[in-house]
């Protein structure tokens, strides 16, 4: 047992050090026994001092307060109370090989599903110097963990504090639950695979199933980025001066978008960059007059969200914030301090944005997210519009780093072109620009004659602890992954996730994604029947699932997706494209309730479904179909740009599928449908709906011996039936 | 506060819904209330009426939209924004001798010798208001109740609400149409559109939005048919050779409308069911109309326009009286580049609503068309050196033949950015945010009254309108704006 178990428990602002007197011990764990009477025991602690603390509401109270518990507890007889560890009784050799300790969140939320008459309900952890605990009010119990050990006090124990055992007890059986170690079916591990990444194939399939979500999630994202973004549009010419003008190409950069989606190996990574993208939004169409290089700039903010999706997110937030297509794109390049003088004031746009939509939002959240109301019933704001013009000091004094040699366009009138590097390297300060004044907002002062620097590392700091930011944030990476309208718990176990990780870091994305795909309401079969359970595929998504599905590949060399928002035909628009939002706002937003449906009467948000219209869903059906057969055609394959006026353009299959497993099942309808639905549906089509298509494509009448073509345009078939069906669209 | 009043807003709605829902094909969020069938007397007319909103996203900026001419106040307003990166070349400013061409010229002179002119690029719109056919609405913003600057920032938000929200983009588009933040299910439009169905032989077509999906045209009852500027799209596999087999396709056909107990898969359905059921209705009834007028090309609001304009010459085609539209155009947010990109902005504008006018007056229904732009909100009057920031008043314009055209309405805001207690100061809340002295409510009061909506239902339409208006004690404030004939 760990020393700390023989040290008296404190609640609250006692230091471990301080705790000297002997602790209430048990010598083992067992399995549960709630329904053995527990043995009277006498404990004389001031109870109603303790409750009246973590009843009390924010962590702050409970920091105040002195009560001291377990300053009386006597020796205890053994007390089953939890079933961390299956051995009987006396001292017990450690569990092997234990992975790692459950964080005291993941102990206290499995603590709760697993006893959830004593721990009723989900409750917000607390802090107290170093004790991390949760009091559940309808039972009035309390679990508490102190470095190493883990504590019990309430009802349950007759009021008196109880060790129950050490952190590394209830690894295994933490370790069990939150790794879902038995994935019952490929089904499942499809499921899993389609919410951590973009597709599914047999060999994931497989080492899902083999490995167990967790463990398969740790190594993915485990993995180093694949290339980056900024290396691949280097590498296939887009960075070079020439008459091209990729200098002021976009489409180049939605091309790099594509590729990263359809093509990058590391697709757990690429997914979490994707759900990034919506919510740390830049758009090809928005910087393009104010920077040179607007398309390796836009691979370096992918890059940038790449390379943090795991990370941590105060270095995400700090490079967006600099990188020169965000300062482009809000204005942070290129804005000056006020100027009493003249009534000059300095741009508000990130100073808004970078709030609004990139950490806390307009309302005071609560931990689950849910808003927190005044005495009037309305929802209390964040923040004022003083927050905003104050901190817009700090954004004053950027501009793009040009102390890169510049380049001449081959093309009249030979403009000078900024270095490709101008629009990758952070953006510099001009301190002689950057406001002296005082910045104060959200409860933070910056002294006036603060440091550019030191006023943005401030600035951020402020952004970044702010309590909204772990709700905010972790509701609307969950609706990427998971699902429209995630219940208050789960949002409040992403939020703790984010405010905690296993060492108790704050920010850690990695730990947050993780918790969002290994949370029970994301794993748990009940979501397959539930009437509102999961989220409308975006395009953006259908489309890439199906790239990788179906091995997607440029058999001319370059990957030349067109753009998926305005095509030459408007009919066929996927009314989305990778990093080309309309806004900032992005193409839908999270609190978006489709109104005049049955999700308005419950005010159920839908945010995918503010892109469906009478229009959209039709133009997606076209989008399909003009690439389901033979996938993208160009006029150019061989060379990454297109040829403009071409007499006679060529335009040949470029960029296409490899349905060679498909072909060969194609003439077994049945067989064709059930794998379709095993990878691109996670069997999520119902079985009345599987017959209906299969009856539907044996109207072909294909055989063995039929043609290749035929077989082609029959499995095209079976695929457009599939991604058209609404039960494939809902993704659950 | 607003909450409140929108929970309100809700119930009255629904106690007053009528209409059917002919081809909508989707659940309605309650049971239509076939009682309430025949409440709808103000709609029984027999003759045609639109509404055209034209929204321009991003905020557009005032200042250099109708800009002030008088020497007095564009001394004033040359001097405020004359700060910033471009100085020298008058910073923000437009200047006075490139304004000669576009002023204003309305029956009745402004008090105090205001005077106005439309920015350069806006002689379209200027043509129309001089002639006319167009006016301009002052210093127009979402209020709760009649705001003075003093109340605004006296903190007592319980006797003095402010709408939720302010200077944020994807709210205060959502407040300006439906009276509530993100996540608001039911505007104004579409709430005119519920009192319109049960006159219309098609009511999938009351409310016709070519702006995707907005809060605006959604009502109780009154869906928002979406068309795309080339019209109803339609799905190419339902009848080309894709699927070769015709029982294929009709499989096809089924598959993608077929119901569903999933929320998320039957609304979309929904949506699927709907837009093919209305497509070859829509497609005939747009090919009947060969508009002579000629809309710019490369215009996307003149595209949508175009798209209005034959939507409403086949009204008859398509069983309509009473309709409401929406278009909208992007790019006004101009934190940076005001004055080089703000000029083809208002150009597209100016001349896609003209081009619409004419094709008003071409079909025959200019004084039965009103169209009136709105925007997220107004912006400072002061520079942030190439641009301004985000603000709340307005200037807006409404347009057509039933419009008392020529004229301003409303009070013509003082220019200044200053924070003091004098006069000139208490019409914005800093930096030259106008602080609204009209209403939205008012401003949509007055259309919908001219639209048909008797007096006793507008407070069921617009939540805040009961705080406004001699009936509130606010005759200053009155619930018909004026500025459309009776």
């Amino acid at each position: 047992m760990n020393a700390n178990d023989n040290e008296l428990i404190d609640l609250p602002a006692i230091s471990e050090t301080s705790l000297t007197k002997p602790l209430v011990q048990s010598n083992a764990l067992r399995p549960p026994a709630p329904a053995q009477p527990l043995q009277p025991l006498s404990l004389s602690v001031a109870i109603a001092t303790l409750l009246a603390a973590c009843g009390g509401g924010d962590s702050g109270a409970d920091r105040s307060a002195t009560t001291r518990l377990g300053s009386e507890a006597e020796a205890a007889p053994y007390k089953p109370l939890l079933g961390g560890n299956p051995e009987q009784s006396g001292p017990q050799p450690r569990r092997q090989a234990l992975t790692r300790l459950p964080t005291p969140d993941e102990l206290m939320n499995w603590a709760e599903k697993k006893f959830p008459s004593f721990f009723p309900g989900f409750e917000t952890t607390r802090y107290n110097g170093d004790i991390v605990f949760r009091y559940y009010a309808a039972s009035g119990n309390i679990f508490a963990i102190l470095g190493q050990g883990v504590y019990v006090l309430g009802p349950i124990t007759e009021n008196r504090v109880v060790n129950v055992g050490t952190r590394a007890d209830f690894a295994q059986a933490v370790a069990a639950e939150l790794a879902g170690v038995t994935v019952n079916s490929d089904a499942e591990a499809v499921r899993f695979l389609l919410q951590a990444q973009i597709s599914a194939s047999e060999s994931e399939i497989a080492e899902v199933r083999l490995k167990g979500f967790a463990t398969w999630l740790d190594e993915q994202q485990a993995r180093p980025v694949a290339q980056l973004a900024w290396d691949w549009m280097v590498l296939t010419g887009y960075t070079v001066i020439d008459t091209h003008e990729y200098f002021f190409n976009t489409l180049s950069g939605n091309k790099m978008a594509w590729y990263q989606l359809m093509g990058a190996p590391d697709a757990v990574r690429q997914r979490a960059a994707l759900a990034l993208s919506n919510f740390f939004v830049v758009s090809l169409d928005g910087v393009n007059d104010t920077m040179n290089w607007t398309s390796p700039g836009m691979a370096n903010h992918w890059d940038i969200l790449q390379r943090n999706a795991f990370g941590n997110y105060r270095t995400l937030l700090d490079e967006i914030t600099l990188s020169p297509t965000m300062g482009a794109y809000l204005n942070t390049r290129g804005n000056r301090k006020e100027d009493p003088a003249r009534g000059r004031l300095p741009d508000e746009n990130y100073a808004r944005e970078v709030m609004q939509l990139f950490s806390i939002g307009v309302n005071q959240l609560n931990l689950d997210g849910s808003v927190k109301l005044d005495v009037a019933g309305a929802p209390l704001d964040s923040y004022t519009q003083l927050d905003v013009s104050n901190l817009a000091r700090v954004f004053t004094g950027y501009d793009f780093n040009k102390s890169f040699p510049r380049g001449v366009s081959p093309n009249p009138p030979n403009q000078t072109i900024d270095n490709v590097e101008s629009a990758r390297a952070p953006m510099v300060l001009d301190a002689r620009q950057h406001s002296t004044l005082e910045k104060k907002f959200l409860g933070t002062t910056i002294p006036a004659n603060t440091s550019g620097a030191e006023s943005l590392r401030m600035a951020l700091d402020t952004l970044f602890n702010h309590p909204n930011v772990g709700p905010f944030l972790g509701r609307q990476m969950i609706q990427r992954l998971v699902t429209s309208n995630p219940s208050a718990a789960y949002v409040s176990r992403v939020a703790s996730a984010f405010n905690a990780n296993r060492t108790g870091a704050r920010g850690d994305l990695g730990h947050m994604f993780r918790t969002i795909l290994l949370d029970d309401e994301a794993r748990n079969p009940s979501g397959l029947t539930s009437p509102s359970f999961g989220k409308l595929r975006e395009p953006v998504l259908r489309i890439a699932q199906w790239a990788r599905t179906f091995k997607l590949k440029p058999i001319a060399g370059f990957w030349k997706i067109q753009n998926g928002l305005t095509p030459w035909d408007v009919t066929t628009s996927l009314s989305q494209s990778p990093l080309q939002a309309p806004s900032v706002f992005n193409f839908f937003r999270p609190g978006y309730v489709p109104p005049s449906t049955a999700l308005a009467a419950s005010k159920a948000t839908a945010p995918e479904f503010q892109i469906v219209n009478e229009s959209t869903v039709n133009t997606y059906i076209n989008y399909l179909q003009n690439i389901v057969n033979r996938g993208y055609y160009d006029n150019a394959p061989s060379v990454p740009n297109n040829v403009n006026g071409s007499v006679a353009p060529n335009w040949v299959p470029t960029v296409v599928p490899d349905y060679t497993t498909e072909l060969a099942l194609a003439h077994d309808t049945p067989a064709l449908v059930a794998r379709l639905n095993l990878l691109l549906c996670a069997g999520q089509l119902s079985p009345a709906t599987v017959t209906f298509i299969t009856n539907a494509l044996a109207i072909d009448r294909l055989r063995a011996d039929s043609n290749a073509d035929f077989k082609q345009i029959h499995v095209a078939r079976a695929i457009m039936f599939i991604m058209c069906s609404a039960e494939y669209l809902v993704q659950k | 506060m607003n909450f409140i009043n929108f929970e309100k807003h809700t119930r009255r709605a629904f106690l007053r819904r009528t209409g059917q829902l002919a081809l909508a094909g989707t659940a309605a969020p309650f049971a239509i209330n076939l009682a309430a069938i025949g409440e709808a007397a103000a709609f029984t007319a027999t003759d045609y009426k639109a509404l055209v909103c034209v929204f321009l996203l991003g905020g557009n900026d005032y200042g250099n939209t109708v800009v002030t001419y008088d020497d007095a106040s564009y001394a004033k307003y040359s001097s405020i924004r004359a700060a910033g990166a471009g100085a020298a070349a008058g910073g923000i400013v437009l200047q006075k001798a490139a304004l000669a061409a576009t002023t204003l010229l309305p029956t009745a002179a402004l008090p105090e010798g205001r005077q106005y002119a439309l920015h350069p690029a806006m002689g379209g719109l200027r043509k129309l208001f001089n002639e006319g056919q167009a006016a301009v609405q002052l210093n127009v913003g979402p209020l709760v109740v009649p705001l003075t600057r003093s109340q605004y920032f006296g903190g007592n938000t319980v006797q003095y609400p402010r709408p939720p929200k302010l200077f944020s983009h994807n709210d205060q588009q959502s407040v300006w149409q439906s009276s509530s933040p993100e996540g608001s299910t039911i505007g104004w439009g579409g709430n005119m559109g519920d009192l319109a169905l049960s006159g219309n032989t098609n009511s999938l077509f009351t409310c016709i939005s070519l702006a995707g999906n907005s809060v605006f045209l959604a009502g109780d009852a009154a869906l928002q048919y979406q068309c795309s500027a080339v019209g109803a799209v339609k799905a190419k596999a339902l009848s080309d050779n894709f699927f070769y087999e015709p029982k294929m396709r009709s499989a096809f056909a089924e598959l993608i409308q077929q119901s569903s107990g999933h929320l998320l898969e039957s609304t979309y359905n929904n949506v699927t069911r709907r837009a093919i059921a209305a497509e070859a209705q829509v497609s005939s009834g747009i090919g009947a109309v060969n508009l002579q007028t000629v809309f710019p090309v490369g215009n996307s609001l003149a595209s949508q326009l175009k798209m209005v304009a034959r939507l409403i010459g086949a009204r008859t085609a398509l069983g309509n009286k009473r309709q409401v539209f929406m278009v909208q155009l992007g790019g006004f947010d101009l934190h940076d580049n005001l004055v080089a990109k703000q000029p083809g902005q208002l150009q597209a504008v100016s001349e896609a609503m003209s081009a619409f006018h004419a094709a008003t007056v071409e079909l025959g229904v200019a004084d039965k068309v009103t169209s009136f732009t709105a925007s997220d909100f107004g912006r400072t009057l002061s520079s942030n050196g190439d641009g301004s920031d985000h603000g709340w008043g307005n200037h807006h314009f409404v347009m057509g033949g039933a419009v008392n055209g020529a004229r301003f309405f409303g009070a013509a805001p003082p220019v200044s950015v200053g924070d003091t207690a004098a006069p000139e100061d208490q019409w914005h809340v800093g930096q030259g945010r106008l602080l609204p002295s009209t209403s939205v409510d008012q401003y949509a009061a007055t259309l919908a009254q001219w639209f048909g909506v008797e007096a006793g239902e507008l407070n069921g339409i617009l939540p805040n309108l009961r705080n406004f208006g001699a009936a509130a004690g606010r005759p200053d404030y009155p619930t018909n704006l004026g500025f459309m004939k009776s």
